[in-house]
């Protein structure tokens, strides 16, 4: 029956008559209208083209120690040197691959793990669920810090595929619990039971039918999943565990720890691949939001309505 | 008791305006039974919302006024409106299990109720929960029983109970039958229609189905599109439906009783409410539509007693 | 008891019951959705499957679609038993012919693919020998035959009505050219106006394509317009099952004179049978024997209390006219005690 009230009226006409633009076009336009989006998604590319080519942006090696140690900060360069004279913009500016490749891979491979076992737990349902569930209970319930630092130990210090593997290890069970409590609300759906009842396979019906419709939340997934990494790749780095000669902000801030940077009088050697952490990780957050908005559009911020003069003199509310 | 007045919804969205209720007035007087027809997307809903200003964005008054008891409602605050809701006016919804708290008993959400609109004692509160639920045919003890354990017939009657708890003078009900078989359905509406007659509450009811309420209402109103198509009492409209639309609905119901006849419906589809047809919104669908129907748009004429909008109608070119 | 038909059966059920187990895992407490019903389904007829919510219509219809076991009993197609049916071949080949129709638009196709998604799946699955170019002219033809534009192929669900979505599920059934099509209350969430479309395809599916449709209902008016037959359920029993016009015209189930009474009419004056009736239908936990209905039933006597009533023949059914021509004599039976043992017809409701 019709919404009554928020949501748009449904009618039993057509919503357009010329087939919709879909997919891709449909999310660049969502993505110019929404605030948070074009926002979230300027500063992703920003990251992005600075991994892809950093040389044009910092005309300096990142592990050369070709200057005099501790400048300040200059037009030569522009975040000063650190104590083994390397120049610290070159560091970031070079460091932001290692960070991204960590931050998109673990997110891509946590999130296929998570939806393969997630999904296919809710609709098998029965035996295959509960022995699933059993798998991910069991990596849920462990803390993911301290069997990270226990993984990274044990492989000796992690080369980034190391501390790549280690982080979707101890990730993906947390996702695979969120999509499969959503797949089973979806398994309900007239759809997947029209497909069984056509004589569709198990798997087609798990990959073809069920996944697609859970778009929306497979990429807060992948997002979340995605900024998560950042955030741990750094914190392992960061106290040792990550390989100290791979350039990435987490072991700039490792070294700055080492130097006694804030110290010393080198603030800006701590602060800033901190700073570029953060910024990382809020563009991903507002990604997040931007698409949890788009796919539900309740969520969306309201207009003021206006009301006309002869009727009344009131505002509606917010 | 209760008069609207050109009252015009509008949703507010990206891509423009919706009108979902263009221009409506009626008025309902103490203890009348109206009833409102229409399929989806006409506005029947939305209007309803609107009198009981219960619109929340994107949708909001952008005409018109509701005159409740002497007091226009379009404007007022929570405040002002909490003092008259649910004492001189309630409302019913069109699903018991979507608007009663499933985690709550009975008798909780109608301690609620009476305690959102009045200071009572717990005997009084009590009292009248129990009372009110025999009055709608169900035993009190049921005021300990979760939503899930009634059956569909039985939510539906404690949320009329519920809604009768202050004895309003006006019940507002959107569908409420439409989830129920058909056995229940008719027991439903003939206590609604017992209970009105006891307490002399006026009712708007709201249905897509006009066989329904073709013996309980005292007068009906068809809308299509968002505005009113038909308006007059049941009976004449029954005997002698003047707008096509009304016709071809009547003529849409298969009928138990008399010769099997093929029927058509009305072919084509309710109008995407952002964009109507020039003219007559149902010269689309309309058999008795000429050239005159895409340029004037017509407005409410009255004919024999009913209201009618229909230009063929008006100039008398349609035959009855 | 089945009612005999001169046309070939297609599909016949034969004391199909299916119970649930309810409660938690150390309950030992049965719901009994369906209880030994049996029944048959003839070549090129509409049989109309009516009761209210519980009646067990849908978990019989979802037995017919071997989305469930039945717990005892059989069902027959084309005289080969289901349960027999264990390769995938064979139960592929079941589920084209005998596709089901479902009964929320909004919900029974796939939002995120194309509109011909269904269909195209549905020939690639059931008619293998079609090359992909064949695939979507049968799709455009299909679509053509339910009254849709094929141009409506490429378009996305949302885009749709209800009653255009409600036409595609009609289209994706046949494509797969069935003998039988399960419609599951297929046009209850449509609007009025909009029933009659549908109701007016299903009858077209039946003539000139040569299907036959289980048509699931609660709404006795709609069986009325376009089924030759009608079974009536309540509580997991077929309460009387007979040809349409006959059953109507002359209801001896209790519980049939109630749901026509019930049934608002508004060339009828309102009548009052079913104001003292609640409309409470039973959910059937570990039944003891006896009839489901006596407890609303003004004609209940002892034996009613005691025995379960079986479907049995009340009078020879006269060939009832005025449907076209094509009715099959079918008997008319009812599960009543009083009805079976009284002479003339019995009227607990009128």
């Amino acid at each position: 029956m019709a919404l009554p009230v928020s949501g748009v009226p449904t009618t039993e006409a057509p919503a357009a008559q010329a087939p919709a633009a879909h997919g891709l076009a449909r999310i660049g336009r969502a993505v110019r209208l929404n605030r948070k989006a074009t926002v979230g998604s300027v500063l992703l590319l920003i990251f992005i083209l600075i991994a892809l080519f950093p040389g044009v942006i910092a005309h300096d090696s990142p592990t050369q120690d070709a200057y005099a140690p501790q400048l300040g900060v200059s037009t030569a360069h522009l975040l000063g040197t650190n104590h083994y004279g390397q120049d610290l913009f070159a560091q970031l500016v070079y460091g932001t691959r290692n960070v991204l490749i960590i931050a998109f891979v673990v997110g891509l491979a946590t999130t296929m793990i998570a939806v393969l076992i997630g999904v296919a737990a809710a609709y098998l349902g029965g035996m295959a669920d509960s022995s699933l569930n059993v798998v991910t209970d069991v990596l849920l319930v462990i803390p993911i810090f301290p069997l990270l630092i226990v993984i990274a130990a044990y492989a000796h210090g992690g080369t980034t595929l190391v501390l790549i593997a280690a982080i979707t290890l101890t990730s993906w069970s947390y996702t695979a619990r969120q999509l499969r409590s959503q797949a089973l609300t979806l398994r309900r759906r007239d759809f997947l039971e029209a497909a069984r009842v056509r004589g569709e396979r198990a798997l087609y019906i798990i990959v073809v039918e069920l996944i697609p419709t859970m778009t929306s939340l497979l990429v807060a997934a992948f997002l979340t999943n995605a900024l998560y990494a950042v955030l741990f790749a750094s914190s392992l780095q960061f106290i040792g565990l990550g390989d100290p000669n791979t350039v990435s902000w987490g072991t700039t801030l490792y070294w700055a720890q080492n130097n006694a940077a804030l110290q010393t009088g080198q603030p800006l050697w701590a602060i800033a691949p901190g700073a570029c952490i953060a910024v990382l990780g809020a563009a991903f957050a507002l990604l997040n939001y931007a698409f949890d908005e788009i796919g539900n559009p309740a969520l969306r911020p309201v207009r003021k309505v206006r009301q006309k003069k002869e009727g009344s003199q009131q505002r509606a509310e917010k | 008791m209760l008069e609207v007045s050109g009252l015009t919804v509008d949703y507010v969205l990206d891509r423009g305006n919706v009108r979902a209720v263009d221009d409506v007035s009626f008025t309902v007087g103490r203890g009348e039974f109206l009833g409102i027809v229409g399929e989806s997307g006409c506005g029947k809903s939305t209007l309803l919302f609107a009198v009981a200003q219960l619109l929340a964005p994107p949708a909001a008054v952008a005409a018109g006024t509701v005159t409740f008891e002497g007091t226009n409602l379009v404007g007022l605050t929570d405040e002002q409106l909490s003092a008259m809701r649910w004492r001189d006016m309630s409302l019913v919804m069109q699903s018991a299990m979507n608007a009663l708290n499933p985690v709550t008993s009975i008798g909780a959400q109608f301690k609620d109720a009476m305690r959102a609109h009045g200071k009572f004692t717990g005997e009084e509160i009590a009292a009248r929960s129990a009372e009110v639920l025999t009055m709608v045919g169900i035993d009190p003890v049921h005021l300990r029983s979760y939503p899930h354990q009634l059956s569909g017939g039985m939510r539906q009657r404690s949320m009329i109970a519920m809604a009768m708890l202050f004895t309003p003078d006006l019940i507002i009900m959107d569908e409420p039958t439409s989830a129920l078989d058909v056995v229940a359905q008719r027991s439903l509406m003939v206590q609604i229609k017992e209970l009105q007659l006891e307490f002399g509450f006026a009712v708007i009811f709201v249905t897509h189905d006009m066989s329904l309420i073709s013996h309980f209402s005292d007068r009906l109103m068809v809308m299509y599109a968002g505005q009113v198509a038909e308006f007059g009492a049941t009976k004449s409209i029954f005997d002698r439906p003047l707008h096509p639309y009304t016709k071809g609905l009547l003529e849409a119901f298969p009928s138990i009783r008399g010769p099997r006849v093929p029927l058509k419906g009305i072919p084509g589809n309710p109008p995407d409410l952002s964009r109507v047809p020039s003219g007559c919104r149902f010269r689309p669908r309309c058999p008795y539509a000429i050239d005159k129907c895409a340029e004037l748009t017509p407005e409410l004429y009255p004919l024999d007693g009913d209201l009618v909008r229909c230009l063929r109608r008006a100039d008398g070119s349609l035959a009855s | 008891m089945t009612d005999d038909l001169p046309r070939t059966q297609l599909l016949k059920a034969e004391h199909l019951t299916r119970h649930f187990k309810i409660g938690g895992t150390l309950s030992r407490r049965t719901l009994h959705a369906v209880d030994d019903v049996s029944f048959a389904i003839g070549e090129r007829e509409i049989v109309a499957l009516a009761g209210e919510s519980g009646s067990g219509k849908s978990t019989i219809a979802r037995m017919l679609a071997q989305v469930y076991k039945p717990t005892s009993g059989e069902v027959f197609f084309e005289g080969k038993p289901l349960s027999s049916m264990t390769s995938r071949q064979e139960k592929l080949r079941y589920s084209g012919l005998v596709p089901m129709v479902f009964q929320d638009p909004f919900s029974s196709i796939n939002p995120v693919f194309r509109v011909q998604h269904g269909v195209l799946r549905c020939l690639k699955l059931h008619r293998p020998s079609l090359s992909a170019a064949q695939r979507l002219e049968e799709a455009a033809r299909v679509f053509e035959v339910v009254g849709l534009n094929p141009d409506m192929l490429q378009r996305f669900p949302y885009e749709l009505s209800g009653g255009q979505r409600q036409r595609v599920g009609f289209a994706q059934a046949l494509a797969m050219r069935p003998k039988l099509i399960l419609a599951d209350e297929p046009v209850s969430m449509l609007d009025v106006s909009i029933r009659i479309g549908l109701l007016n395809l299903m009858a077209k599916l039946r003539d000139e394509e040569g299907a036959s449709i289980l048509y699931i209902t609660h709404d006795i008016a709609s069986a009325r317009y376009v089924a030759d037959r009608l079974i009536v359920m309540y509580a997991g029993h077929i309460a009387e099952t007979g040809p349409i016009e006959d059953v109507l015209s002359h209801p001896r189930h209790p519980y049939t004179q109630l749901l026509l009474s019930a049934v608002p009419d508004p060339r009828a004056p309102l009548s009052v049978a079913a104001e003292t009736d609640r409309g409470e239908p039973p959910r059937v936990i570990d039944p003891a024997p006896g009839c489901l209905f006596r407890w609303r039933c003004p004609l209940a006597i002892d034996t009613c209390a005691q025995v379960t009533p079986v479907l049995a023949e009340l009078r020879p059914a006269a060939p009832a006219g005025g449907s076209g021509g094509v009715v099959p004599p079918g008997k008319h039976l009812a599960a009543c005690h009083v009805a079976q043992t009284s002479p003339e017809e019995v009227k607990a409701f009128s």
